[in-house]
Parts: C-alpha cells; sequence; structure tokens
C-alpha cells in the first residue's frame, strides 16, 4: 500500500512537472525574445521570427557578430544605428538585400516603451 | 435645487446670421487664406488654392494669420516610442506622471505586409479654430493672437473641464498641483519665450520625427514639408474642422 502511493504519485506527477518543463523550455528556445533597452527603449530581437520562421543558423549571428551572453553588446558605445547603417551588428544582414534595411521599417523592430513594458509583464 | 424648465424648441437658433458682422468678417477672411491648407483635405488642392488666391508663394506667406506661425510636422514612421520626447516635456514643463501634453499612440496591424506597428505621436494641434477656447467660461484658455498658440492662463482655470470635452484631440488634462487644465503651449514659457528655437520635445527626438517651425517663413522646412505635393501630409481629425498645425506625413 504504501509503495503503491509512492508509484501513484510518480505516474501521476512526473508527467505533469515534466511538462511545466516543456513549456518553460518552448518559451526560451532558440533565445527567446531580447529586450535591447540602451541605448534607447526598447528594440525586440525575436529568435522565433529569426530561427524558427526564418529558419537561419544560430552560426549566422553567434560565430563573432553577436555573443551567446543576451544584451552584452549594449555595453558598447557604438551599438547605433549609424553602426548598423555602415554594416554593423544588425546592420550585417539588414542591409537592403539579405533583409530589409536598418534605415527602413523603424517600428518592426523598435517595440518602443510601450513595447518594454509589455515584454516586462509578461515575464 | 429647483430644476430648470428649458423649452428646448422654443429656444434661439445659433445659426450664422446671429454672427457678430465682424466675427464673420473675420471668419471669411481667414477662411479665405487658409482653408485650402488647413482644411485637411489633400495638400495638392492646398497648394492650387493658394495659386488661385495668391500671386506668389511670399504674398501666401503674408497671409498667414500669425507671425511667427508655429507649427509642428510630424514624420509618423520615424518614431519608435523611444518617449525621450515625452521625458524632455515632463522635465520641461513639470508634468506630473498621470497627465500628458505630448503621447505616443500605437496602431498594430497584424495582417500587414512586412512592417505591423506604427507609432503616432500626439500633442495639442493648436488649431487655428479652436473649440477649447469657445467654450471656456471664464477665457482662461485663449489663442495667443501673434503666434497663434493655444494658452492657458492658470489663474483664471475654474476646472470645469468643458475645454477638455471640447478638444477633439483629447490634449488637456487636469493638474492637481496647479489646480488647473494643462496643455501643450509648444514650450513658449519654458523655452521659445527664452530664445531657444525648438520645443523639448523636438530637441530631444534622436529621429528628427518632430520638426518644429514657422509656416509663415517660406524657407523654414515645415513650410516647404507643407508645400510640396510629392508626398502626403495631413491632419488629425479633419472632420472636427478646427483647422489643426501639427500635419503629418511620413518618409
Amino acid at each position: 500500500m504504501k509503495y503503491l502511493k509512492s508509484i501513484i504519485a510518480v505516474v501521476i506527477f512526473l508527467p505533469m512537472l515534466q511538462a511545466g518543463q516543456a513549456v518553460a523550455a518552448e518559451n526560451s528556445a532558440h533565445g527567446g525574445d531580447i529586450i535591447y533597452t540602451k541605448p534607447l527603449q526598447s528594440v525586440t530581437f525575436s529568435h522565433k521570427s529569426h530561427v524558427e520562421e526564418t529558419g537561419l543558423s544560430c552560426d549566422l549571428c553567434h560565430a563573432g557578430l553577436f555573443e551567446m551572453q543576451a544584451l552584452k553588446i549594449q555595453g558598447k558605445s557604438n551599438f547605433t544605428m549609424a553602426a548598423l547603417a555602415k554594416g554593423e551588428y544588425c546592420g550585417a544582414c539588414h542591409n537592403g538585400t539579405m533583409a530589409f534595411a536598418s534605415t527602413t521599417r523603424c517600428a518592426s523592430c523598435h517595440s518602443g516603451v510601450k513595447g518594454g513594458r509589455l515584454a516586462q509583464n509578461h515575464e | 435645487m429647483k430644476p430648470t424648465n428649458i423649452d428646448l424648441a422654443a429656444l434661439a437658433n445659433e445659426g450664422v446670421e446671429n454672427v457678430a458682422m465682424k466675427d464673420r468678417r473675420h471668419f471669411l477672411k481667414m477662411g479665405l487664406a487658409i482653408t485650402g491648407v488647413f482644411a485637411g483635405g489633400t495638400l495638392f488642392s492646398a497648394v492650387s488654392v493658394a495659386n488661385k488666391v495668391f500671386a506668389s508663394p511670399a504674398e501666401f506667406a503674408d497671409k498667414y494669420p500669425y507671425k511667427p506661425h508655429y507649427s509642428m510636422i510630424i514624420h509618423q514612421d520615424r518614431c519608435i516610442d523611444c518617449e525621450r520626447c515625452v521625458a524632455a516635456c515632463a522635465e520641461t514643463n513639470h508634468v506630473p506622471h498621470e497627465g500628458y501634453r505630448t503621447r505616443i499612440l500605437q496602431r498594430d496591424v497584424p495582417d500587414a505586409i512586412g512592417q505591423k506597428r506604427e507609432f503616432i505621436p500626439v500633442l495639442c494641434n493648436q488649431c487655428n479654430l479652436p473649440q477649447c477656447t469657445r467654450v471656456c467660461p471664464t477665457k482662461a484658455t485663449y489663442k495667443n493672437t501673434s503666434n497663434g498658440i493655444v494658452m492657458m492662463d492658470t489663474s483664471k482655470c475654474i476646472g470645469c473641464l468643458t475645454c477638455q470635452e471640447a478638444c477633439p484631440y483629447n490634449a488637456r488634462y487636469f493638474n492637481e498641483e496647479r489646480q488647473a487644465v494643462d496643455k501643450c503651449n509648444f514650450c513658449f514659457d519654458t523655452r521659445l519665450a527664452k530664445g531657444e528655437k525648438l520645443t523639448a520635445c523636438a530637441n530631444a527626438c534622436p529621429a528628427n520625427c518632430r520638426v518644429f517651425g514657422d509656416l509663415s517663413d517660406p524657407t523654414s522646412e515645415a513650410y516647404r514639408t507643407v508645400h510640396q505635393i510629392e508626398r502626403a501630409v495631413w491632419v488629425l481629425r479633419p472632420e472636427a474642422g478646427t483647422k489643426p498645425n501639427i500635419f503629418y506625413t511620413k518618409g
């Protein structure tokens, strides 16, 4: 009887636990959303749209362009639109040929103060 | 208190026949000079009207009722909602957290191709025919006769909030500290009167989204943006008929 209870517990709760982990993993799969707040608020980078929907490989950005550590790039003083326009950072792909140029469609990436707040509330 | 009985049917029609001759003349004068530009129609018609009525652009500029005729052109697609303008405005004009003189609206279009979101900065439109000043019972809010800015005399404001109701742009809030309605005045007291050329918001914008200028000066960027026909220029809520001085464009 004693064993039966623990077996039932394992049978019932273990899948629930695993399901919970799976959901958490799905939310942050491939790095999740990165919300940049410097030099200004806020820019949303979606790993989902870049990796899952567009099918880009991790190496495309994470071999020299961006480090694995999220938001580390914000510490650099030239992490600006001017640098992007010269082909640095996001501008390496967002140059008008590979992807839409960084000088167009501003609010596609810039989610603003409102976007940053929304993302915080979801966390 | 006993409710007053008002016989609505017997109320006098407030139609144009009751407008004083002087007011009517004034209105017509404004209409002739400005209707084309501020009617909220396309700028094409504005320019053609201007060309019909006036011999040269210089003469047209002369007909702007204010000098300087302050205006703001908002390049809507450049706004990224960083809200540096909102912060700069709050700091310059001591706007409390719960109030606003300028805000950024967001419009989402999930079905759109490409960009699915846009931000729209809004502020007082400094209308040429402001409804707020018309309804104010104490003349606490008024149109400055030299530069056209809709201003507040806080000492006269009784906080009835009728102006808030009348404003088609929702540009007014009640300031608890001042016990008066507060609104954008193009930073007149805090910056322009001190010799600054730009409002705090235009000065703070990193994307040059807000172009502040003098519409009566044909060399100003504001004038040149409004008086061209290659790119659409529009106003918000033209149906309100208040002839706003905040123009919107893209590009």
